[in-house]
């Protein structure tokens, strides 16, 4: 068993090939983590005999933040693929644009494998860190798909605006909070596009449900599971999931854990099905507490900022005067006075004062990982971080 | 003492959340939807830190208006130029 690292670019795709080829079961890290390269060995040493070939493995920090190795089993991957590949219509497509590293494991099923599979062209690029080729080869795409998460977004409005992608038919979003209030933006920029909203989790690895963007208005519906797959909302309110294509267990430090076929695994996320069948997500179980008994979802209000607020928001936990756990709201870029008003005025006509932030803070940016998904742990060490309000509780 | 009663305004704008236009010197505390008991606690916080004077607890949980917060703290010795 072998630990590859995401070198990304052309050298990756060409060690994923030679592993996938080869039946031994690999680790595939992100880069810069070689520092975790003896864990993953010591990991892929304690997998039972029948997962030591035909399967692999992708790192998760989870909601802990200790690393885990969720390992997924290759025949399944690839019936996903298919799957994907028959319900997001993607026969007409004859490549597929990098923006994500692989060895996220959206990038790693949507694309990589999704393109192995079915013998589609995979484009590599640098992502935004050389937007002028990035904007040139999707300029270039003929019959393309791509895979983005939310906060490429503004780095389009950024790098793009004035640009048209007509070349590429899909796009898909998955990893983070769906951006359903630019996506008319989003078209803008992808005129002939069908897009997607994805949903799952790398336990999932990674698929659970599916929807277009037209087909639900509010960021929280995730659609309709896919074929075979189920979504059950415990007591708690935590979304869990079955799937012929999830992963079959994970690795930690203390040992191999797997999941077996009759097991509800927890997505991470709460939520609820609709009448109509589509499901919606409350939040992430993590991002989800009370406030002197008052639920609070993080992700809902940020929903619910949507309207007023043109920038990015996130949120830290921060406990106030009076011991309660509550929130403080990082908006970026800088909000003017009138942006804020209108997030003040949106806070008091829709909340009642328990679901106010402790502070409203800004900055020029919200501190990326590399997946593209916000970094809480930076949220409070932004240097150019301001104070706009606080409750003064 | 005119910078007082603007200090002040700003205030309850800031703690009640109020609209510039919505604000009045004659509101009183059931004309105001967001002054709930937390709003009560973050009222006598940022008297605290704009004026510097601490609110019992009674003197806090008493108030009903707006014009009984300026008396409360026109005991306490803060001017508003109205005297």
């Amino acid at each position: 068993m072998k630990v590859l690292l995401d070198h990304e670019g052309e050298r990756a795709r060409k060690d994923l090939e030679e592993a996938w080829t080869d039946r031994v079961t690999f680790a595939f890290l992100p880069s810069k983590s070689q520092r975790l390269e003896p864990w993953a060995t010591d990991c892929l040493a304690r997998l039972p005999d029948s997962m030591r070939t035909d399967h692999f493995a992708l790192l998760s920090s989870g909601t802990t933040g200790d690393p885990k190795l969720v390992l997924g089993s290759r025949v399944c991957a690839e019936s996903l693929a298919r799957l994907l590949h028959e319900a997001q219509e993607s026969e007409v497509v004859s490549s597929t644009i990098g923006l994500l590293p692989l060895s996220y494991s959206y990038a790693f099923v949507n694309q990589w494998l999704w393109a192995r599979t079915f013998r589609r062209e995979f484009v590599s690029t640098a992502g935004f860190a050389q937007p002028d080729a990035l904007g040139d080869r999707l300029e270039r795409a003929d019959r393309s798909m791509t895979c983005l998460v939310a906060a490429h977004v503004p780095l389009f409005e950024r790098h793009f605006t004035g640009r048209r992608f007509p070349g590429v038919l899909r796009v898909h979003f998955a990893g983070s909070r769906f951006p359903q209030e630019k996506i008319p933006l989003v078209r803008s920029f992808f005129p002939e596009a069908e897009i997607y909203n994805n949903y799952g989790c790398i336990e999932a690895m990674p698929r659970l449900a599916l929807r277009r963007a037209e087909e639900g208005e509010s960021a929280s519906d995730i659609g309709r599971p896919l074929p075979g797959v189920e979504l059950f909302t415990a007591q708690d309110g935590r979304l869990l999931f079955r799937s012929p294509y999830a992963a079959v267990g994970f690795c930690d430090s203390t040992g191999f854990h797997p999941f077996r076929p009759e097991d509800w695994i927890f997505t991470g996320d709460a939520g609820h099905p609709e009448p109509d069948g589509h499901w919606r997500l409350d939040g992430r179980a993590s991002e989800i507490f009370k406030r002197y008994g008052e639920k609070i979802s993080l992700p809902m209000l940020l929903d619910s900022l949507a309207g007023c607020w043109p920038g990015h928001g996130a949120f830290y936990r921060e406990t106030d005067s009076l011991g309660e756990t509550g929130h403080v709201l990082v908006l970026a870029p800088h909000p003017d006075a009138a942006q804020l008003r209108a997030v003040l005025s949106t806070l008091r006509r829709d909340h009642p004062r328990t679901h106010w932030p402790l502070r409203i803070e800004s900055a020029s940016d919200l501190p990326l990982l590399p997946n593209g998904k916000v970094d809480p742990a930076a949220l409070t060490q932004l240097d150019d971080r301001r104070v706009c309000w606080s409750q003064r509780i | 003492m005119e910078g007082n009663r603007s200090k002040f305004r700003e205030l309850l704008l800031d703690v009640f959340l109020l609209d510039p236009s919505e604000f009045r010197w004659d509101l009183t505390r059931s004309q105001i939807d967001t002054w709930d008991s937390l709003g009560t606690v973050s009222l006598a916080v940022g008297i605290q830190d704009v004026f510097g004077h601490h609110l019992t607890p009674a003197e806090a949980t008493g108030l009903a208006s707006v014009e009984d917060i300026l008396e409360v703290l026109r005991r306490k010795g803060v001017a508003f130029g109205d005297a």
